[in-house]
């Protein structure tokens, strides 16, 4: 994959994100598929991910993929954004976070994300405040 | 591998290097003048100056660190670095976080830095 290619399936998965588009992702990631999550420390399978995504949006009214600054290399691509929520409730927040993702065939292999959990409770609104 | 690939890698592993050494001077020279960090804990950008105290402030705070497992990608104009702080407190106690490091690289120095961990793992440390 040339970057362009690799760019461009970069910000495919980030809309799919964005649009709820489950059916999508699965087309986006590759079979042998591995999300890792700092937070949590360990590994998931592409379909325990799949499996989580719909309650994963639960609450929530919207939530934007936003301020995304890419930058790829020969095997994937290292994107920095700002995830802005809007809750059911009409609370906003914004997460900042990192995602260094490989890619392969024009598929996603494994996706590293690194955020901060004590933001968590923020940005949902559980604590009143941003 | 491309000689940018090669020099941004060689960068890289001299700031890390650098600051387990708690080399201050080291590390500075592997910034360029106007170098800023982010960091996401804060939200906040710090200049060169206050980076470079923050780092000789944290100096003895462990009686080890260091940064373990170095994931490097290199792009045109810098690179993301993936790794493990291993901690040694003076207790004895050993403990390990995960981090992401972006770098912008320009004339061979690092003019910016983006630093991504999770704050709830400082809990106990």
């Amino acid at each position: 994959m040339d970057q362009y290619e690799i760019r461009e399936l970069c910000e495919q998965f980030f809309d799919a994100y964005e649009n709820r588009r489950v059916d999508l992702l699965d087309r986006i990631y590759s079979d042998d598929c591995i999300i890792w999550h700092n937070v949590f420390g360990r590994e998931t399978t592409r379909d325990e991910n799949l499996a989580a995504l719909p309650d994963s949006y639960k609450g929530q009214r919207r939530r934007t993929y936003d301020d995304r600054i890419v930058n790829t290399f020969h095997d994937g691509f290292v994107i920095q954004y700002s995830l802005d929520g809007v809750q059911n409730t009409g609370h906003r927040g914004s997460l900042w976070i990192c995602i260094v993702a490989r890619c392969r065939d024009g598929k996603i292999t494994r996706i590293d994300e690194y955020m901060d959990s004590s933001k968590f409770a923020a940005w949902a609104g559980r604590e009143g405040t941003r | 591998m491309t000689r940018t690939d090669t020099a941004h890698r060689r960068l890289c592993h001299e700031l890390f290097d650098a600051i387990e050494r708690g080399d201050i001077e080291a590390v500075d020279r592997c910034y360029a003048p106007d170098m800023t960090l982010w960091f996401n804990v804060t939200g906040e950008e710090m200049t060169r100056e206050e980076s470079l105290k923050a780092l000789a402030a944290g100096r003895d705070l462990h009686r080890r660190r260091t940064y373990d497992d170095r994931t490097i990608s290199t792009f045109d104009d810098g690179f993301v670095v993936q790794y493990t702080v291993d901690v040694v407190a003076h207790s004895g106690a050993h403990t390990s976080l995960s981090a992401c490091l972006v770098a912008e690289v320009h004339d061979g120095k690092i003019s910016k830095l983006f630093e991504y961990l999770d704050s709830g793992k400082f809990a106990g440390r």
